[in-house]
């Protein structure tokens, strides 16, 4: 394997991006944002049953900028992945396949992705 | 697993995970601007106990077949691919087990 001086594929340098392709890495790349932000919640719940004191200090985090930066990073992670899986499930029944709906499909899910952070946060800080 | 078979499951354990994760994670996003007693209030109900303990079971299972079939991909020497998959398959069965142990007596 060291003395082969053939290219790899894809040569990431040279490379043109898709929509297939960025999405694609893009929902690996948030399943595994996801499995972390699951972790969160575990830790919550962990917190949770260590008493009141230790749960005010963990609010304190999460409230704070940075955790807040984290929780709408969070947010869009778990609405990309969702809205990708749907994509994913369609094309699993035979659907979609086509260049053009493929394209399509991937832009509305990159634009829904980011409506759904948007209205799932207002709603879950009870602004809306 | 049988490839087929593993396919099958993550396909499953998503479509069950889907609105599992959105309604649990919208509750603690909610939750998290309230006090402790709110949270006490909110996992009195064993219906949300129970479904908060089918979705840590199943986002696990999940999270497990999803990190194989990357670790498949990206990591090339059998030997850390083996420690790397063990390692997952320990994550997915005890944090599960923590979560339905703290669901049932502690919470």
């Amino acid at each position: 394997m060291t003395d082969n001086q053939n290219p790899l594929s894809p040569h990431l340098q040279i490379y043109r991006w898709h929509i297939s392709s960025l999405l694609s890495i893009t929902h690996r790349i948030s399943g595994v944002i996801n499995l972390f932000s699951l972790i969160l919640i575990f830790s919550w719940l962990l917190v949770l049953s260590l008493g009141e004191n230790n749960y005010e200090s963990f609010l304190l985090v999460i409230n704070s900028f940075i955790g807040n930066f984290f929780l709408i990073g969070f947010t869009w992670s778990m609405s990309f992945h969702l809205l990708s899986g749907i994509r994913h499930l369609i094309w699993d029944f035979g659907y979609g396949f086509e260049i053009k709906t493929a394209n399509i499909s991937g832009i509305i899910v990159i634009i829904s992705s980011l409506i759904l952070t948007v209205i799932f946060w207002l709603m879950g800080r009870g602004l809306i | 697993m049988k490839e087929t078979r593993k396919w099958i499951f993550h396909r499953i354990s998503a479509v069950i995970l889907a609105p599992l994760f959105v309604w649990f994670y919208f509750a603690f996003i909610s939750l998290s601007t309230k006090n402790y007693q709110e949270a006490i209030y909110f996992f009195e109900n064993s219906l949300v106990r129970i479904l908060a303990i089918v979705l840590f079971f199943v986002a696990f299972f999940h999270a497990k077949i999803s990190l194989n079939e990357i670790f498949d991909d990206y990591i090339h020497d059998p030997k850390i691919k083996y420690v790397a998959n063990i390692l997952s398959l320990i994550l997915s069965i005890v944090v599960p087990v923590i979560v339905l142990i703290l669901l049932i007596y502690k919470i």
